[in-house]
């Protein structure tokens, strides 16, 4: 049985980010615009979490988590706050209120899932097949060195897959001593904000496994990379051969 | 001495929206001196949170079309054909609540408590807001790659 969560945000684009989120796992996510109908969703679901922010038109989050805590059935559901305040007398309020955590906006996706997992246990998602015919596609060895090519034009769904096999991949190849990933954009003509995503993904996992990252790509792509903080810094080699000479 | 007068609204300033656009968009701005007379651009989208309380006043964040797009791409993994008008209109509300609530949360810390409003957002080409008779009105450029987003804090003692 999939853990229900629920989202209570008067932004789509929360509640968007939020399904993200938590979209790798094995989740049924429910949303709510405001305070009563984040209510009502609660009484009929009996969701496994619920994620409220406070400030809402019609029914703020405080007044939701009042109501919450005054229905016997839904007391014990846990919450974690969303709130874009995070002066001490708000922290404070909120702590009292007795929730389970809460996360002050801005927010990473991976920031609410870190939050989650100390409230309830997610599971990962099943991996379809589609994913492991991506898996062994885009991924290949050779000796100690792993390589990520990513195809010309790389759609949203590839992406998703690719993302989901990340972490595991990168871990095993951590732990089987194979600690090199050279990651071949030498195909990508230009690059959009998804792809950006992957590749920061990327550049984490192996920061955060130790695993030696190189990358390859044309100068185009080499200069688009520098455009954003967490990428600006990685060298873009123009071929496979340099980008193996600098492991 | 007015406590208005004592914030260091600049800093508070550059600190929220880097933050926010760091780690919502990985976009980082560059802050620059900026008055009412710097050109956003014609068509323009002006997201606003409004405080009450000790401090009274409003934050606005002005910018082009363009870039409010370009900001919706990057924050709903979008393409920029595939944005609708919905969607900018909620994520730079979104965005303001989230520059807001940070401000406010500063302004609270500093002995200034108030509360914020929800997001609401101007939209239209050629306009001009008139902000008149506070004691701190302020702007703040910011640029990204092309782009320039004004940000305009104003605010006076309530009671």
């Amino acid at each position: 049985m999939p853990l229900k969560v629920l989202a209570v945000d008067d932004s789509k684009t929360i509640r968007m980010i939020v399904k993200k989120a938590f979209k790798s796992y094995d989740c049924e996510l429910f949303e709510g615009e405001n305070g009563v109908e984040g209510l009502a969703i609660a009484v009929r679901e009996n969701p496994d979490l619920i994620i409220l922010d406070i400030t809402m038109p019609v029914m703020s989050g405080i007044e939701m988590l009042e109501k919450l805590k005054n229905e016997p059935k839904l007391k014990d559901i846990p919450v974690i706050m969303l709130t874009a305040e995070s002066g001490k007398e708000n922290v404070m309020q909120i702590v009292k209120m007795g929730v389970k955590d809460y996360i002050v906006k801005p927010f990473k996706g991976e920031q609410l899932i870190e939050r989650t997992q100390n409230v309830i246990k997610l599971k990962p998602k099943k991996t379809k097949k589609i994913s492991d015919d991506t898996l062994n596609k885009y991924f290949s060895a050779d000796g100690d060195i792993q390589y990520l090519a990513l195809p010309e034009n790389v759609p949203v769904a590839v992406i998703a897959a690719i993302e989901g096999h990340l972490g595991p991949k990168i871990k095993e190849m951590s732990g089987s001593g194979k600690n090199k990933l050279i990651l071949d954009l030498g195909k990508i003509a230009k690059t959009n904000m998804p792809l950006i995503k992957l590749i920061i993904l990327i550049i984490e996992n192996c920061q955060q496994s130790g695993v030696q990252l190189q990358v390859v790509g044309s100068s185009s792509i080499s200069n688009e990379l520098k455009e954003f903080q967490e990428t600006s810094e990685i060298p873009v080699f123009q071929t496979t051969e340099e980008a193996k000479a600098a492991f | 001495m007015s406590l208005i007068n004592d914030l260091d609204l600049k800093e508070f300033t550059d600190n929220s929206v880097n933050n926010v656009f760091n780690t919502m968009l990985s976009m980082e701005l560059k802050q620059f001196e900026a008055d009412s007379q710097v050109e956003v651009g014609d068509s323009r989208i002006v997201g606003s949170v409004s405080f009450a309380g000790k401090a009274v006043g409003t934050i606005r964040i002005h910018i082009t079309t363009d870039f409010a797009k370009i900001i919706t791409c990057a924050m709903l993994d979008m393409e920029l054909d595939e944005v609708e008008d919905e969607e900018i209109t909620d994520v730079i509300g979104e965005l303001s609540n989230m520059v807001g609530g940070n401000l406010k949360s500063r302004f609270c810390d500093s002995g200034l408590t108030c509360a914020i409003s929800i997001p609401s957002i101007t939209k239209g080409s050629n306009f001009k807001i008139e902000s008149m008779d506070w004691e701190r009105c302020e702007y703040f450029g910011f640029r990204y790659q092309e782009y320039t987003a004004l940000v305009e804090v104003v605010l006076k003692q309530g009671k």
